[in-house]
């Protein structure tokens, strides 16, 4: 558990040092591969929690989902349709979908272990 | 039991390895969303230029705040019938300095005609655009003309040039076909009409089939402003070039 989080960490701190910064044109595909790379982070946490964590899947879903996310973005930038938003929709429910359930799953844990406790 | 361990490692090094990717894009995201702070660019002649900017309008307001005073003083000071007069001297100025009384003295009679009369193939005659017109009266005013006045109409600082129905309104009044005379009021009528001689207008007029013509004239009189002054919707246009701020 320490190591995901360690490395979240270091990558933040790399981002910050690195100093980089994207143009203004290229701010909406960024944003939106952020949220497609949360959105499988949660994902894989839910999954994890559930038992049923494949990494394969994890990995793939982490990349597919970034690249589909800003392919969309760029369809919609060549369309004049704010395509990305549907994206940002999609991910934005998932994620409150997925946290949700982390947050149930492990309620039910804790709640299972009270009960042990008392008897 | 090896294998599986193996695996896990496998799997973590991988989880950590998204995160780290994931930590790095939010990173980038958050620094490009920071908007740089705004730093002062300019360098010393900028706003050495500024500072005597600013000094002359404020010097230019302290005159005026001089002047305004005076004339308070000049209120207070005197008795009742004086003041009255005052009052009305000072209405008077205003009037003359907002174009609404006659005004005479040396200055230059403009004409506009039609610069060839005789072009072949189907007859045209040339037509004057306010935005010519608009033009030439703007050089005017920079070439030194204090009052003008286009076919009897006075132009004062709200006249407006339109164009109705292809006709010329000065001042909500037609202008008649050409040729069209603008009279300048002009302290040194010589030199402007020297620099009319020599300004963009000729051409702009004549690729239009038009033609200025002056004439120097030592007594010209210009009508008053006939028209209701309306001041609604007249604001303080403060522009701000590019580089100001």
């Amino acid at each position: 558990m320490w190591l995901p989080a360690m490395f979240l960490i270091f990558g933040v701190l790399l981002g910050l040092m690195t100093n980089i910064t994207v143009p203004d044109a290229y701010a909406n595909y960024l944003s939106i591969a952020v949220l497609a790379a949360l959105d499988t982070l949660f994902g894989g946490i839910r999954a994890q929690a559930e038992r049923k964590f494949d990494q394969k899947i994890f990995v793939t879903g982490f990349f597919f989902n970034i690249s589909l996310a800003a392919f969309l973005a760029f369809l919609g930038v060549q369309l004049g349709i704010d395509l990305y938003l549907a994206a940002i929709f999609a991910f934005g429910v998932r994620l409150f979908h997925n946290i949700a359930m982390i947050r149930r799953i492990y309620i039910e844990k804790w709640e299972k272990r009270k009960i042990k406790q008392e008897k | 039991m090896k294998k599986v361990r193996g695996l896990q490692r496998k799997n973590k090094l991988l989880i950590g390895l998204v995160c780290l990717c994931t930590g790095f894009m939010l990173a980038i995201q958050f620094q490009s969303n920071q908007t740089p702070q705004e730093r002062d660019t300019r360098d010393l002649w900028e706003i050495r230029t500024q500072l005597q900017q600013e000094q002359r309008q404020q010097q230019q307001l302290y005159q005026e705040i001089s002047q305004v005073k005076n004339v308070l003083d000049e209120y207070e000071a005197q008795s009742e019938p004086a003041q009255m007069k005052a009052l009305n001297q000072s209405i008077q100025e205003l009037e003359i300095k907002a174009g609404m009384t006659e005004k005479s003295g040396p200055g230059v009679i403009i004409k506009i005609d039609q610069l060839f009369m005789d072009i072949e193939g189907p007859q045209s005659s040339p037509v004057l655009t306010p935005d010519l017109l608009h033009h030439l009266i703007n050089e005017l005013n920079q070439f030194g003309a204090s009052d003008l006045a286009i076919e009897g109409q006075r132009m004062i600082d709200i006249t407006p040039i339109r164009l109705v129905n292809d006709r010329i309104y000065v001042n909500n009044h037609p202008l008649p076909g050409l040729p069209v005379e603008i009279y300048v009021l002009a302290n040194n009528a010589e030199r402007l009409i020297d620099y009319i001689e020599v300004s963009n207008s000729n051409d702009y007029f004549a690729i239009e089939n038009l033609k200025i013509s002056t004439e120097e004239s030592s007594q010209i009189e210009l009508p008053a402003y006939d028209g209701i002054l309306n001041l609604q919707g007249i604001n303080v246009n403060a522009q701000y070039e590019v580089g100001d701020e």
